[in-house]
């Protein structure tokens, strides 16, 4: 039995749906086929895949899933909580799954009419019935009802404690776009952003401009998760997980840990970035590309700081130095123009890239891609994981 | 929901009607006159000599009497059969919404309207507007529901075929989200309540705290075992263990940690911009809430602030903080 | 009444506020002077079977309302040449319309006027309204 995660899983199979405002379909639709194509594009057929694992968030039942695919018999169900942090943590929970023996192939998958449904831009409100409403009416009644409104309250400190400036902010968001100008998958596609697009788009929530936040996207995606010595005999080169984790740190809220004493900062990414890096014997200095969760422009500062691309209060200067760019930056970034500009698939396409990177086929594909580093939502009990090329 | 082959067929259907002119031009029934103009001044409150005293016109810049450009459209409005409404549609503009009513599409919301004046309008000018349809969005999900954005242009022109302005009009035809949850029937009307702030749910661990609020108290949790002070309340103290608490009135004094300014989207029940305000109190905890008496330009992080006990209309009361005066 | 020259005008300058207590009078007289005769601007039942309480101002007197409290400001001899207008939530009798603006651009003799309506809904009208002003 293993005793740490490091190259027991590898992902095999990508799937995606198109990325639309108005899918026109039911979620399951989407979610079927983003496992379907993952599963075609693995080369394995639905009887494979013998585990299904999913965000608490995603409206498409496991077995209505693998129903709907012709799955048949599965071993592993399971689901994640908090919304973006639950990206990696699902391959995290595959990953536990196939190092154990539980599962031979399980598919991680989210689809979600994020535009024509409902969208989490418009907010929470008093009717949702959930464990954590209480947690929520905390900040309702004075009016943060939307992720922008929280994320902003960090942001704002952090800016004010770094000197980072709007223009800073602007680095993330005209990187993503860039790569998303060449990636006809995404809404972007040769719709470039300019300088003066970005700082005179309308002020959503104080300092965070419209080109800061994310998209809204209806669609889904999903990926193939087996052991090194079936992935051997599949057709796509794998990429092996060499490190996956998730954590939740003390006085952790969702989205609105605002009574630690500096919040600034991301403890639990700390902690991923700390786990994953153990796990897998790399540092920050062995990683060639990365999907940073990009819900909202500046979180991808926080992360860049957990991970060790640069020290605390100094990713403002990291990314002014063209650091996120395909062309030649230190840490090609989001090259499938993120969910600022590719979509919003709760962080799932980020995997989706990340296996891309591995295999050498993304639409802004760097020279070197031994391994490359995926997160997942930020303020958030989150995850991250690192791959590689199959060895 | 619509299956896809009959979306298709909708949007075709709709989608023709792009360029086309709603009907023949439409003259107005009266030239521009004053009794109609002093009707409008009489509502609006308009005083300006300009559209009401000849001999005072005389002397402006227009040389007599004209009707307040806002005025433009009234001239050539339907008038009286519009009450009967147009369930039977009377012109392409009317078939395009039928087309889409039938489809589920029914709601009809006006979302924007932009107008340019080319000149004012003078007594005895006949005002024709000539309208299109100008433009049909894709299909797009708004607060409101899913729908379509129709854009229509009137072209307005005089007696001698001069343009006199224009007008675009942009409406959302779509299809409702759910009824919004059915108004409180404890005073027996039908009517929808007021929008109010979201309250809370109350339970155990925080209805006193609100009920605090009730008695104009910003209270602060103390825990009984190792008297460390929390918010927000929660049953047990994270430090020692214990489940015994009482409370402490905080004096409200602190100052600002954070803050955003909240712009959108805007929901009802609230004024915007919010200044959404995370404050550290003097007592050592840290306590969301929002900032008022204070142009929202003029915030700072590491801001005095002092904390009062804010009622809305409907009795619901909270902590709301103000700029602090240092020298208190 | 004096008109406002365009060099007396600086972008920022505040108009004074301007609050119409909304009644059914000027709901009711406001549609029918505009000659907009929608059973919504007069007809009690067909307000409240569109799921509104009462009767609602039309845009044409919105529209009316703004102008007015920009010419007011700006005097009888500015000439208003066009307006932009995003339409916000109803305005009903008993809820008071608070009408505020601020300049926002003054260039070649033209001055551009941000005017918000707000009422107990939230925000009625937003709307910039342009108007030509003598002595540039």
């Amino acid at each position: 039995m293993p005793t740490t995660l490091k190259n027991e899983a590898v992902i095999v199979g990508i799937g995606q749906t198109k990325y639309t405002k108005n899918s026109g379909v039911s979620e399951l639709a989407l979610a079927s086929e983003a496992v379907r194509n993952a599963i075609d594009d693995a080369g394995l057929v639905p009887s494979d895949i013998d585990g299904l694992t999913t965000f608490l968030l995603d409206n498409n039942d496991e077995i209505e899933v693998a129903r709907s695919v012709g799955i048949g018999d599965i071993k592993l169900f399971s689901r994640i909580g908090y919304g973006g942090g639950a990206a990696t943590s699902i391959v995290h929970q595959a990953t536990m799954a196939i190092a154990t023996g539980t599962c031979d192939y399980v598919v991680a998958y989210r689809a979600l009419n994020g535009r024509s449904g409902q969208r989490y831009s418009q907010g929470v409100s008093g009717d949702i019935v959930t464990s954590d409403l209480i947690h929520w009416s905390w900040y309702m009644p004075w009016g943060l009802l939307t992720p922008a409104s929280w994320v902003a309250m960090f942001t704002q400190r952090y800016m004010h404690e770094y000197g980072a400036k709007a223009e800073d902010l602007g680095q993330v968001a005209l990187a993503m776009r860039n790569h998303a100008v060449n990636n006809p998958d995404a809404f972007f596609y040769e719709r470039p952003l300019s300088e003066e697009d970005y700082s005179t788009a309308r002020m959503i929530c104080e300092p965070l401009r419209l080109y800061d936040c994310c998209q809204e996207t209806d669609g889904g995606c999903a990926v193939v998760i087996t052991s090194p010595e079936r992935a051997r005999d599949l057709r796509h080169p794998g990429a092996q997980i060499r490190g996956v984790a998730c954590a939740a740190a003390a006085e952790q809220e969702q989205m609105t840990s605002f009574y630690r004493d500096d919040i600034t900062t991301l403890p639990e990414m700390d902690q991923v970035a700390e786990q994953i890096y153990a796990q897998s014997g790399l540092g920050p200095q062995d990683i060639d590309a990365a999907v940073i969760y990009d819900a909202f422009s500046s979180i991808v500062f926080f992360q860049l700081e957990s991970f060790g691309f640069c020290k605390v209060g100094e990713a403002k200067d990291f990314v002014q130095e063209g650091n996120l760019s395909a062309k030649g930056g230190r840490l090609p970034t989001n090259t499938h123009g993120g969910q600022l500009s590719e979509a919003y698939i709760h962080g799932v396409n980020g995997i989706v890239e990340g296996t891309r990177l591995i295999r050498g086929t993304s639409a802004n594909q760097p020279e070197r891609n031994d391994h490359v580093l995926v997160t997942s939502g930020v303020g958030v009990p989150t995850s991250g994981l690192i791959l590689g090329q199959l060895t | 929901m619509l299956s896809a082959e009959k979306k298709k067929e909708l949007e075709e259907a709709i989608y023709a009607f792009v360029g086309k002119p709603i009907g023949p031009p439409f003259t107005g029934r009266d030239v521009v006159n004053e009794p109609m103009i002093r009707q409008w001044c009489d509502a609006m409150g308009e005083t300006s000599p300009n559209y009401l005293d000849a001999v005072a016109a005389e002397k402006s810049p227009h040389g007599g009497i004209v009707a307040p450009p806002m005025m433009l459209q009234a001239w050539v409005m339907q008038g009286w059969e519009m009450h009967e409404g147009y369930d039977e549609p009377k012109n392409e503009e009317h078939r395009l919404h039928k087309l889409l009513t039938d489809a589920g599409y029914e709601g009809v919301l006006g979302t924007d309207t932009e107008q340019s004046f080319s000149r004012y309008l003078r007594l005895g000018d006949a005002v024709t507007a000539d309208t299109v349809i100008e433009h049909i969005s894709e299909e797009k999900a708004t607060g409101a529901g899913v729908g379509y954005f129709i854009t229509t242009r009137a072209t307005f022109t005089d007696q001698n075929g001069a343009e006199l302005g224009w007008m675009t009009f942009r409406v959302l035809k779509f299809i409702p989200n759910q009824p919004q949850q059915a108004a409180s029937d404890d005073d027996g009307a039908a009517q929808p309540a007021k929008p109010a702030r979201i309250k809370p749910p109350m339970g155990h661990d925080n209805s006193w705290w609100w009920q605090a609020c009730t008695d104009g108290k910003i209270q602060i949790q103390r825990c009984g075992g190792c008297e460390k002070l929390r918010h927000p309340p929660r049953p047990m103290c994270g430090a020692c263990g214990s489940m015994e608490w009482d409370a402490v009135e905080s004096s409200g004094r602190g100052t600002l940690h954070t803050y955003t300014v909240i712009h959108y989207p805007q929901f009802p029940g609230y004024e915007f911009p919010i200044i959404a305000a995370l404050v550290d109190l003097e007592e050592g905890v840290r306590m969301m809430s929002s900032i008022s008496g204070c142009d929202y330009e003029k915030v700072e992080i590491g801001m005095p602030l002092q904390g009062v006990i804010h009622e809305d209309e409907d009795g619901f009361a909270l902590p709301i903080f103000r700029p602090r005066e240092d020298s208190q | 009444m004096t008109t406002r020259s365009f060099s007396s005008v600086d972008t920022g300058e505040a108009l004074p506020p301007l609050d119409i207590e909304t009644t059914a009078a000027l709901v009711v007289g406001g549609a029918l002077a505009s000659r907009d005769y929608t059973p919504v601007h007069h007809d009690r039942a067909a307000a409240q079977a569109q799921g509104l309480p009462d009767v609602f101002m039309n845009i044409l007197t919105t529209n009316g309302l703004v102008g007015r409290y920009v010419t007011d400001w700006a005097g009888p001899d500015a000439v208003v040449t066009g307006v932009k207008v995003k339409l916000g939530g109803p305005n009903m009798p008993g809820d008071t319309l608070k009408i505020r603006g601020k300049v926002v651009a003054a260039d070649d003799g033209r001055v551009d006027v941000e005017v918000t309506g707000e009422n107990s809904w939230g925000n009625h009208v937003t709307a910039t309204v342009t108007v030509a002003l003598p002595g540039a």
